[in-house]
């Protein structure tokens, strides 16, 4: 009975220990307002202990029983152990719905914003689950493609906040996840819609732990699959999105609480889905008061959500290895290369079309009246001194994302990876962060920070995979995870309200507003120089895809070879990350688009892809110049809306 | 020895399984074409043939897992399209050839989920659930070790647990595809004689696919032969285990011998 009776000694202990050091914290916070005397009337510390921070603490305890409730229903419905509300996008639907909403119906948050968020995790929940289910439901495919959506779902709602700062500043808060109350509304409300949807899990449970024993046999035992999955995902997205319409955006809690729940024991269906609910209101709990008693006054405004967020993404990386192999689907790329066009002729036309737009970009424009025009009259040399700076840093940092996209696809001979993916950009990103906080450097400071971070995550990516033989599933979702923890990093910082923490979002953004004629030169020769290295390179990177032994065999150093390609990826995504952000998506578009045009071999391949990546930041930086003026969208985030849609359209393909 | 109770409701029918013209089409590639076959109560069915000749296939469509193109199939006489999902599982039980997953359970939690067609989502897991569950332990001799966990037995045993979930579902006829797959000689004997009781002392009727002809020719009462889809061959090993039949079933030539100590003639390739 030795196994039974760890199956619940484990949680009990884990909810027991939480619950407690929770309490001990928000008794530190509660004993103050407590230990005064007792006003006959008007009494402050009294109304903020009743009215905010009593129901804070309930929200932190009912917020986190939903969504690790949620967590473990995707977990075992999608039999996922990495699958919560958010890596699955659900979390980010809800949010971008709710930002939506606000912005352009207000009158319907008005009415439901239970119900809004509920259509926008919904949506989101739909595009996740078919991509994985043409796949499937390998769980590599399904999370991967939940992270890219609620990548861009996160940018979507970043462009709107930009855009319209003076009445979402307060959404930003609420949509890192913010936990701070003013009266008992929410947490009554949430326990009704949680208590609701806690009973229909209960009548799931059963045939729910059917489902570990495969498809064919649960459904020959006379178990409804599509109907099962159908509720249970319909439950765990309903919990999801109650939870992010009443305090938004908490991440990894549905993560954390079921892989503590199985650490510390559970192993049935059943179990998973009572305990980890105690866990994840235990966890929440305790997160929550600590924070409050680490940041004071403070404690407000930084967002617990994103403060999880920072602690979730590691915990996500340290369980990749513990994802079984068995599922991957090995893909056979299939691709249709239009033959009729020849390399040479390629090029030509990709070259002729950067020219083109680089003409619109420099001389076209919105004129005083809000019209586009040609550029024209007294100002025009002063406005080409503004404008051609930042449209030549632009052309040369898509050039190298893209050369540094097909080097790491040949390198890694996996056809989805590129810098942005590989969460090198994010690394790059993190760098400058530390720089900037640490130590406010100048521009060559910034990309010394810049080339640090890249460099490192490469060697994390390179030294951890080398076992795994470049798994590209693994190092994929590696890769994205680290871009949501560098996310959650900066919406951390920003929330403080550090006005270095301005510069680091328009960072992230990839805004080229403030490049000027200096920066853009170096930035131009540094990618030159670069661009003629990695050409140089071009006989390695046509061997080396054939896998290691073969190029060996032929005589290249390998061990060399690979390193000094990685790092010149590294150098040319940290250069590049410095004037359009990390999550541009261009290092993959370009690299593919050159494909598609007939480039097969390294030389064409990387030359075209230069020529695609330049013209796309081109056609980026004009598009975000010219279609709200007079405001400016960055490049990085328009590139981004049209990148991550691209990337699911590709992993859509090769179902 | 543990004798075999018979299921709750012996067989009333004499037939269990009739397709008739059966088709299955995947993207316009005809898997099974004008299959027609009956399946008597009580017996061991073998389904051979080469690979790809859509044995697999046609189990699936037994069990409702792939649906009939083409055709009708129907069990007690009535077509397996009308049963409740439930319903059809009391009296179908369906081992698929993958069973590598479960293995986070006990070999009894494993067992016990072959009572879910019973007891359903809500109902209590009373009594008499137990009693079944122990009992399909005891015929498959794996009570000692109810309480492992699946991922640790050999493959011998994980079958063995499998087919116990099997007894348990306590469904009158049972369609095992390739239960001897992975299986070293001596398990598949031992795994082959367990099902060959089930059906003679349990009053069950199986349908199993086999790649052994000699196997099928020693457990199984009655042999369906396919070919690219078609039926080549239908009768019992004694007719079936004839070089000429053989033939039109592998496309190679193959003899036939009979042993001494043996009641069947034994088929090899030449």
């Amino acid at each position: 009975m030795t196994i039974f009776r760890r199956d619940i000694m484990g949680p009990a202990l884990v909810v027991l220990f939480l619950l407690l050091a929770g309490s001990a914290a928000s008794w530190l916070l509660v004993a103050p307002s407590l230990s005064g005397s007792v006003q006959p009337n008007y009494d402050v510390t009294r109304l903020v202990l009743y009215y905010s921070t009593l129901p804070r603490l309930a929200t932190a305890l009912l917020a986190g029983a939903a969504l690790a409730l949620a967590g473990a229903l995707f977990q075992q419905v999608l039999r996922n152990p990495l699958a919560d509300p958010t890596t699955l996008g659900v979390s980010a639907g809800a949010n971008l719905a709710l930002v939506v909403a606000s912005l352009f119906l207000p009158g319907l948050l008005g009415a439901s914003r239970d119900l809004v968020a509920l259509v926008g995790s919904a949506i989101a929940a739909g595009i996740v689950v078919s991509l994985g289910a043409r796949r499937g439901f390998s769980p590599y495919s399904l999370v991967l493609s939940g992270l890219v959506l609620s990548l861009w779902c996160g940018g979507l709602a970043a462009i709107l906040t930009y855009l319209n700062q003076r009445y979402l500043t307060s959404l930003f808060i609420w949509g890192a996840g913010s936990l701070a109350q003013q009266s008992w509304v929410i947490p009554l409300s949430l326990l009704w819609k949680m208590a609701a949807v806690a009973v229909v899990c209960a009548l799931m449970i059963r045939p729910l732990s059917l489902l570990d024993l495969g498809d064919s046999s649960s459904a020959a035992l006379g178990v409804r699959l599509a109907r099962l999955r159908f509720i249970v995902i319909a439950c765990a997205v309903a919990l999801a999105a109650f939870v992010t319409s009443a305090v938004g955006v908490i991440s990894f809690i549905g993560l954390v609480a079921p892989t503590v729940a199985r650490l510390s024991g559970v192993r049935r269906p059943g179990q998973l889905v009572l305990w980890s609910p105690l866990i994840g209101a235990s966890l929440l709990f305790f997160a929550d008061s600590v924070l409050q008693l680490v940041a004071g006054g403070l404690g407000d405004f930084l967002p617990t959500g994103a403060v999880t967020a920072i602690f979730g993404s590691p915990l996500l990386l340290a369980l990749l290895p513990r994802l079984k192999i068995r599922h991957r689907i090995q893909e056979s790329p299939v691709w249709n290369r239009s033959r009729q066009w020849s390399g040479t002729r390629s090029i030509v036309l990709a070259a002729a079309g950067l020219l083109a737009l680089l003409g619109i970009g420099i001389f076209v424009g919105r004129g005083i009246d809000g019209n586009l025009a040609l550029v024209s009259g007294d100002f025009s040399s002063d406005i080409f001194a503004i404008r051609a700076p930042k449209i030549f840093a632009a052309l040369a940092s898509g050039a190298m994302l893209a050369v540094a996209g097909s080097i790491l696809q040949r390198l890694t001979g996996n056809e989805m990876a590129s810098p942005e993916v590989l969460g090198i950009s994010a690394g790059s990103t993190f760098g400058v962060a530390i720089g900037l906080f640490a130590v406010a450097p100048g521009f060559m400071g910034q990309f010394a920070f810049a080339v640090a971070g890249a460099t490192s995550v490469l060697a994390v990516i390179f030294l951890s995979s080398r076992r795994s033989g470049f798994a590209p599933e693994r190092i994929l979702l590696a890769g994205i995870a680290l871009s949501a923890m560098v996310d959650a990093v900066v919406g951390v910082l920003s929330s403080t309200g550090d006005p270095r923490a301005v510069l680091l979002m328009r960072w992230m953004s990839g805004s080229t507003y403030l490049v000027d004629g200096p920066t853009a030169a170096t930035e131009v020769g540094v990618g030159a120089v670069l661009m003629v290295v990695a050409f140089a390179a071009r006989r390695w990177l046509d061997i080396l895809p054939l896998g290691p032994s073969p190029s060996a065999a032929v005589g290249i150093p390998l061990a060399k070879s690979r390193f000094a390609l990685f790092g010149l990826a590294g150098l040319m995504t940290a250069a590049a990350t410095l004037t359009i952000g990390p999550l541009s998506f261009v290092g993959l578009m370009g690299p593919h688009l050159a494909r598609e045009a007939g480039l097969t071999r390294a030389l064409p391949q990387m030359v075209g892809a230069a020529l695609i990546g330049g013209s796309l930041m081109v056609a980026a930086d004009f598009l975000g110049r010219t279609i709200v003026s007079p405001y400016q969208i960055p490049a990085g985030l328009v590139s981004a809306l049209i990148g991550a849609p691209f990337l699911m359209f590709l992993m859509r393909k090769k179902a | 020895m543990v004798t075999l109770e018979p299921v709750r409701d012996a067989p009333n029918t004499t037939e269990t399984f009739v397709i008739e013209k059966v088709g299955l089409s995947i993207d316009g590639n005809d898997i099974l074409s004008d299959v027609s076959l009956e399946f008597p109560a009580g017996e061991v069915v073998a389904l051979v043939g080469h690979n790809g000749s859509g044995k697999s296939s046609l189990l699936k469509m037994l069990a409702r897992q792939l649906p009939a193109t083409a055709g009708s199939i129907s069990y007690g006489s009535q077509d397996i399209g009308r049963y409740h999902d439930r319903a059809f599982a009391r009296l179908v039980a369906y081992l698929p050839q993958d069973v590598s997953t479960g293995s986070e359970m006990t070999i009894r939690e494993l067992v016990a989920c072959g009572r879910y067609p019973w007891h359903g989502a809500l109902g209590r897991f009373s009594e008499a659930d137990r009693e079944k569950v122990e009992e399909a332990l005891r015929a498959t001799h794996i009570e000692n070790f109810a309480d492992r966990f699946v991922g640790t037995l050999s493959g011998g045993e994980r079958q063995r647990a499998w087919i116990a979930m099997l007894i348990a579902q306590d469904a009158r006829c049972l369609l095992l595809d390739e239960p001897t797959a992975a299986l070293d000689v001596a398990h598949q004997i031992e795994v082959l004689s367990l099902v060959r009781r089930l059906a003679h002392e349990g009053g069950r009727s199986v349908v199993i696919v086999l790649h052994d002809i000699n196997m099928a020719a020693r457990f199984c009462d009655r042999i369906h032969a396919l070919k690219r889809g078609r039926v080549v061959a239908s009768g019992t090993p004694a007719t079936i285990l004839a070089p000429d039949t053989l033939h039109d079933i592998y496309g190679i030539d193959m003899a036939v011998i009979s042993t001494p100590n043996l009641a069947y003639p034994l088929a090899y390739v030449c």
